[in-house]
Order: structure tokens, then sequence, then C-alpha cells
């Protein structure tokens, strides 16, 4: 059995998980993941999509041609592959979309988001699938910037006090095209599924002590009539948009979350700033966003070490 | 139920414009703002709907096991499901104008991509001249125009199709221009309504009036009027010119999504060996659908 943290949670695997830094000290397991056999269908479900079904402290996710997962009480995940071939596509899901779920089922907040650090805080860039999150956190690593997290950030919210963001030390994931138009290509590790190309990147970073948050970012595409910039949405929209960007925003009703992150939009918003960063996607444009980035943390005072 | 009516042309030609006029069914004393249409469900190769329904990263799929899963997408966006974490509850229009610029295709297990009766009542195709096509999809792609026809000339031609990044959107396989119109009129899941850009030019409130009748959707003759009168071609691109259009391919180039829209305007964009080109490649469907080719109507002494 290997040992990983995972979102600042203890996990017991017994495949290797790519990406992650193993840690003795994780033991004892918070969750364990292990392969075994997995019922096609849930009994009791309470509601259902194309490819899972959630029940009382169960949920089943259905990736076809990879595997089924059986995720119980937000403690354990079972993996049943496909076939014995897919196994080496089961690590990448089992570290985004399944854990993401697993956290969705525990209650906790958990962002669609990648993260960077500037001086002590957590800076977040949320945004779906293809937003460029994982692509701003790659070129503020290259400005100084470590990595906390990719694609997937899980918060906690205190009363009065900055959120906390569990960083992981899990590897940026980048698509060739990225990596080359970063020049990264020195970087570049491991395929993270066999059948595309999408690698993991160097340098990891060491898993760290949670952060307090410093801001969060949504992402936005430059098209009309959204023109570049930093902007602050009022409260309802900060809220709504927290939400969208929410891991996986299908399970927030499902699995009756809505109020929980409604105060967690409060919490965000009050304590550390919810702001659209709308950009060209434009790799061209990269040196110019981290420019009024850089700024826009000498406003908000994140320049200083966090408190 | 909402009615759910796929929006299926080949790309450039025509599918926003009717979209354009179905918006502006609603509207009363000007027109609809071209940045501001409902896009619930939006595309059927959008990304976030499938990410959404399916909890899974698209991303991180291959292009046949998202196409596995398109069907049940599409199921769930006809059953009314919402795409989104929305705040109000989903408006129920009569009927939900799906655009697609996918070709009607099957996947190895026989079922179709589209999702079949399940996720659609019919479909409106609508089709347009290919050599008009050509220099509009030249100038949205930013390609040559011999690039342009080599790639409704090829049975591989795919949107959003490349392997080393990830596109913004789903990839969609177009096939050839021709096997496109075919795939959706000889397909018989559900039943289809054909339109020729170049009709629902000359007589736009009669051409539309006849879809809508088709897709279920009811309007008054007032707001049909309307309609056609606010989403005139040139009210477009003067909207596009005065604030530009969030649909442009890439918005960091100066490329405009609404050209000319002129039928017949290839008499003067295209070489006669562009002409042939295309000719010679569609000539069938080009036939079936009712557009004249250069090369049997020239007249009896003028040049090639």
């Amino acid at each position: 059995v290997l040992f990983y943290r995972v979102c600042g949670l203890g996990v017991a695997s017994e495949i290797a998980l790519p990406g992650l830094i193993e840690d003795r000290a994780s033991a004892p397991a918070e969750v364990t993941i292990r392969r075994g056999p997995v019922a096609t269908q849930l009994e009791g479900a309470k509601a259902k999509g194309p490819t899972w079904e959630a029940a009382d402290g169960q949920f089943l996710l259905h990736i076809p041609g990879v595997a089924r997962f059986l995720l119980s009480d937000g403690r354990e995940i079972v993996f049943a592959p496909a076939t014995e071939e897919s196994l080496a596509d089961i690590p990448i899901f089992l570290v985004g979309t399944v854990f993401g779920i697993l956290l969705h089922q525990r209650g906790q907040i958990v962002l669609h988001a990648s993260a960077v650090r500037v001086q002590g805080f957590a800076v977040l860039f949320c945004g779906p699938s293809g937003a460029g999150k994982s692509t701003i956190a790659a070129a503020l690593a290259q400005r100084g910037y470590p990595v906390v997290t990719d694609d997937v950030c899980a918060i906690s919210i205190r009363p009065g006090v900055r959120p906390l963001v569990h960083p992981d030390g899990r590897q940026l994931k980048l698509w060739a095209h990225a990596i080359e138009r970063l020049d990264l290509g020195e970087t570049q590790g491991a395929r993270v599924r066999p059948q595309l190309q999408k690698f993991y990147v160097e340098p990891r970073q060491a898993y760290s002590e949670p952060l307090p948050l410093g801001a969060v970012y949504v992402l936005r595409e430059a098209r009309p009539p959204h023109t570049p910039g930093i902007e602050k949405p009022n409260i309802v929209d900060a809220a709504l948009t927290l939400r969208r960007n929410a891991y996986r925003p299908a399970l927030i009703a499902r699995l009756d979350q809505k109020e929980d992150y409604f105060h967690a939009a409060a919490s965000v918003a009050s304590a550390a700033g919810i702001f659209y960063l709308t950009r060209a996607l434009d790799f061209a444009a990269m040196p110019e966003i981290i420019d009024s980035l850089e700024a826009h943390w000498r406003d908000l005072g994140l320049r200083e070490k966090a408190a | 139920v909402t009615r759910t009516i796929w929006l299926a042309s080949y790309p450039k030609s025509g599918n926003t414009w009717f979209r354009m006029l179905v918006a502006n069914l609603s509207a009363t004393d000007k027109p609809v703002d071209i940045n501001d249409l409902p896009d619930r469900g939006g595309i059927s190769s959008a990304r976030g709907a499938f990410d959404f329904f399916t909890l899974i990263d698209s991303g991180l799929l291959t292009f046949d096991e998202i196409d596995a899963l398109r069907p049940r997408v599409y199921e769930a966006l006809a059953r009314g499901e919402a795409d989104d974490e929305y705040d109000m509850p989903p408006e129920t229009p009569p009927v939900r104008f799906a655009k697609t610029h996918d070709a009607y295709a099957r996947l190895a297990t026989g079922e179709a991509l589209m999702g079949g009766a399940a996720a659609a009542a019919g479909a409106i195709l609508i089709v347009r001249d290919p050599r008009d096509v050509a220099p509009s999809l030249a100038n949205h792609n930013r390609s040559s125009l011999d690039e342009a026809i080599a790639f409704m000339n090829s049975a591989d031609a795919a949107v959003c199709g490349g392997a080393n990044r990830q596109h913004p959107q789903l990839r969609q396989r177009l096939l050839n221009w021709s096997e496109h119109a075919v795939s959706w009129l000889d397909q018989t899941d559900i039943p289809v309504h054909l339109i020729r850009y170049e009709e629902l030019q000359e007589d736009t409130a009669h051409v539309f009036r006849r879809a809508l009748a088709f897709a279920g959707h009811e309007a008054t003759d007032e707001q049909i009027e309307r309609a056609v009168s606010f989403a005139r071609f040139d009210e477009l691109k003067r909207q596009e010119e005065a604030s530009g259009f969030r649909e442009v391919p890439r918005p960091t180039t100066p490329v405009k999504f609404f050209r000319r829209g002129i039928a017949g305007a290839w008499r003067d964009e295209l070489t006669s060996k562009q002409v042939q080109a295309i000719e010679a490649a569609h000539a069938n469907v080009m036939r079936r659908l009712g557009y004249p080719l250069a090369v049997e109507t020239r007249k009896p002494g003028e040049a090639a």
C-alpha cells in the first residue's frame, strides 16, 4: 500500500498515483483506494446521471472503457477496471474526477481550480475544463510562484478568518501544445493517459501545510461583451459564479450542498475576494496578464507575508 | 415538455442567422443583442454540457470515448435537464433549437451519435451552395480558398479534431460537404426539414414561417415580420462592427463572422478551377439540392 496526501487528506492506495508525492507521514489514512468488484447499479439510488448514480453515502461512477468506481461515505474508493489494459488509465481519473466527487461526498467545498502560492497565500484560478487554469499556473510557476494544486482545489471555511486551501503537491498537467508554447519541453514528464498528448510537467512541489486563501480568480476569455481586465462581481454574482465553479457543479443540488456553497462564497468574498480575470486566450498575452495580476496582488496586500 | 429540434448545417451555411431569427421572435422594440442570445444547451459540441452531465473531464477522454457518451448527454438535454448550476429554474420555451455542425453519424454500436429520436423531435437542415460556403469558410478559418475546398472535399474533415491540445469544443466530424448533407437527409430516426440558404435569403419570412411550423413553434405574422427585419444581414453586420460578436472563432484576430452573406458571390470569388474542384466532388448532391453546376449551365461558346 502507498500513502499520499490528496487535498489535505491522508490516502492509502493499492495502486500508484502518478502526479502525487508519496508521503509516509500521511498514514493512517482517512481515505483508502483499492481494487475490487463494483456493482453496475446502486441499491436505492436517489439521483442519476448518464454515467453515475448516487445513494445515501454511496456514489457509483462509470467511465466506459476505463473502470467503475464505488465511493463510500467519503472514506473508501473501490475500482473495477474495464480490462487489465485499462489499469494504466485509472490513476488520472482517480486523483481528479473520482477524488473530487469524494470531496463533494464529504461535504467539502471543492473548486474546479488550479492554484499557486503568492507569498504565503494560495491564489486560485477557476474555470471549466479548457479555461486555461493549468496554463496560467504554469506560467506563474515560471515567474517563481510555486504551484499549489492543479484542477482540484479543496477549501475549508473558517468563520471570521481567511479560508484555508489544502495543497497536495500534485503536478501540473499540460497539453503538448501548451508545453511547446510555454517552452516547458525540458520539464515534460509522463503522459497522463497512454492515448493522450497531455503530460505531467515538473517540478513537483513538496506538500506544504494548508495555506490561507489569498484571492479567487474566475477565468473568462476576452470575447464580446467581455473586455480584458480584472473585475469584482457583486456578491450575488460572486456567489453564483463560485457555485458554478465547484469541481462538479451538477452535484451541488444533488448532494444538498447549495447552502454550503452560499456560505463559502460569502466567506471567500469577504475574506479574500472573488474576481473575474478576463483575458485573451493567447500565449503571447501571458506576460501582460501576469503583470496585471502582480499589480492586483500589490493592491490586495498579498505581496506581504501571510499573517 | 419542450421539443428539441436540431438546427443542423455545415459551417458557414446560415445556422447563426437562423438562430438570430428565432431569438428576435420575442424582441419588441429593437433587435436582440447578438451577444445576448440564450445559449442554454448551446451547440451540440459544447464541452460544458458534456462535463456537467457525465461528471467526467472530456479533456481526459479520447474522441471516441466522448462520442460514445454524447447520445446520453443529448437525451438528458432533451428531457429538459439543466446543463449548468443556475439560480433560476430553466424556462420552458415550446421549442429548443440546438445548433449542430456534426454529420449525422453512427457509432460503432450502430447507435446515432446525435441520440436519435430520444434526443430530438426533428431536425432543420440548412444547406448552402458549396461554392459560396468555400470563401466564407476560408475567411472563417483564415485559410486559403484551396485549403477550404480541400477541407470540404475531405471525408475525414473535422472541427476541433487536433490531438495535441484541448479545443474549446468537442470534436465534430463533418465528413465531406456532400456526405454531411446526405447524412442528415437520409437518416430515418427523426423527421428532417430542408432549408436552402438562398431561399431563406430570397423570401425570409415565408421560409422561416414554414420552418417554425415544422418545429411546432407558434409565431404570429407580426412576430415573424419583425424578426426578419431585426435579423437582417446588414443589422447583424452592423452590430458586429459596433461591438464585436462573441462567436467569432478567434477574438484576437480581425476576422469577422458576418462577411458578405450574398448568394452567388462565388462567381467573383472563385477561379474556374476552384469551381470545378467543388463541382467535381459534389455534383450529385448539388443537383439533388438544386444547385445547377456551372459546367452544365454554361451557354454554348462561353469560355470555361
